[in-house]
């Protein structure tokens, strides 16, 4: 499926992100954004673990898009998330601001829940997303 | 001090290959680039110097995660340089380098080196345009836009700097290297240009805390409005993320489009910025929405009324 935004269906309260497997070890990709939300969602796996981000520098009140190309949201070193506005860097597993415009802020989380197929949705409501 | 403007930006980056790839989409060409970085111009000489962050020929970083290690400015004469470093001498180290170039901190800290320019004269036709009322600019069966027009950045234009003190900053561009102010954002800070250069802006500033001390963004004027959006439009098409515009500031009338850049830092599209001399007054305007544009618009993909009507046969 090359287009990501198509996998976006909605599943009751669940939307359909990305499959597990399409994330690997240190890597993010981004995905959406939902119907009705400017921002796409960031999925991102360290340590094994999958974690989402709004893809929203938090530098603005009204949050700005991060990557600098399609999916290009870490810093070289591959070791922040990282807003390629001013080269704000996050800690991929807190969210939080450890260099930059935005110090000491935070990324919005987005919870999600994989499924036992391996589908990965947004758990609970959409609408701050 | 005829200082001209911007001749190179330099930045020390985390990847060299991620600013290569970027800097060329953007319409640069690069010169003697290799793994370890080189030079990416404009089309008048003037452009961008990248290297890897841990490069020990770079000038040493900024005490933040900003990536700008040098600004490079072009003056007219050897003449000029003596004046600059007979000046700036006063108070501080200024080194002599064999090319003859100078090197020396502002008050902030930002390294900066004055050269005799670089920049190769472009002779090149503005964006031309046609209206009722006036002379026509493009002669009849010239047309405006075609598909593989051209969209290059000519020349560097402006860079802008957060900074902790605007009276510093301001104070010594002014006082010191003969910066004039044109215009204020008042709550950002004020807008300046060197006197060899009557462009609107070459430089301007913006109060920040000092944590984020470095450039907010760099600009390369393009011939026209038109040659902006369809550089912009290409830009994205190939999957380079915008961060504002396109749309017109008030302050300089330039067209501007601002996109994100794995060098820490904003690149913009400009485009048909006004020209001042030393009659014309500052304005001053709070920082804000309204103030820094005259219009806004956001990228959408291309789309056209049509097809067939509803209910119609395929
Ligand atoms: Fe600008």
């Amino acid at each position: 499926m090359s287009d990501p935004t198509a996998l976006l269906q909605h599943t009751e309260t669940r939307y359909l992100l990305c499959r597990a497997s399409d994330i690997g070890e240190g890597e993010a990709r981004g995905f959406g954004p939902l119907a009705g939300s400017r921002r796409k969602i960031i999925v991102l796996r360290r340590n094994g673990v999958l974690h989402a981000w709004r893809d929203a520098c938090p530098h603005y009140s009204t949050g700005t898009p991060m990557a600098w190309k399609t999916d290009a949201y870490m810093n070289g070193d591959k070791t922040h998330l990282t807003c390629h506005s001013h080269h704000a860097l996050f800690d991929m597993e807190t969210g939080q601001c450890i260099l930059g415009p935005c110090l000491g802020q935070q990324l919005t989380r987005v919870n999600i829940v994989v499924g036992d197929e391996g589908d990965v949705f947004v758990a609970g409501p959409t609408e701050e997303i | 001090m005829n200082i001209i403007g911007p001749d190179y930006l330099i930045f020390g980056v985390d990847d060299v290959a991620a600013c290569t790839e970027y800097l060329t989409a953007w319409g640069l060409k690069p010169v003697n680039v290799t793994e370890s970085g080189g030079l990416f111009e404009t089309l008048d000489g003037t452009g961008i110097i990248v290297r890897h962050k841990a490069d020990p020929t770079l000038p040493p970083p900024l005490p933040t995660s900003n990536m700008l290690r040098q600004q490079v400015y072009g003056v007219r004469a050897a003449e000029d340089l003596d004046a600059i470093e007979a000046e700036l001498g006063r108070d501080r180290r200024v080194t002599r380098l064999s090319d003859g170039s100078i090197e020396f901190k502002d008050d902030h800290g930002f390294e900066l080196k004055f050269q005799v320019t670089i920049r190769r004269e472009l002779d090149m036709p503005a964006e031309k345009i046609n209206a009722p009322g006036a002379p026509a600019q493009r002669r009849p069966n010239e047309i405006g836009v075609w598909e593989e027009m051209p969209a290059l950045p000519r020349t560097l234009s402006h860079v802008v700097l957060f900074v902790p003190d605007i009276e510093i900053a301001a104070r010594f561009y002014c006082d010191r290297l003969g910066f004039v102010i044109t215009d204020v954002l008042t709550g950002a800070g004020p807008f300046l240009r060197p006197r060899a250069n009557d462009d609107h802006h070459t430089l301007f500033f913006i109060r920040t805390p000092e944590y984020m001390k470095g450039c907010e963004h760099l600009a390369f004027h393009m011939g026209g409005p038109t040659e902006l959006m369809v550089a912009g439009t290409r830009f994205v098409k190939k999957g380079y993320q915008s961060f504002w515009g396109p749309g017109r500031h008030k302050f300089g009338s330039n067209w501007f489009w601002y996109f994100n850049s794995p060098l820490g830092c904003h690149f913009e599209y400009d485009a048909d910025m006004d020209k001042h001399d030393d009659t014309w007054v500052a304005r001053e305007a709070p920082m804000g929405a309204e103030a820094s544009q005259i219009v806004l618009f956001e990228m959408r993909e291309k789309w056209a009324p049509g097809g067939p009507p509803p209910g119609a046969k395929h």
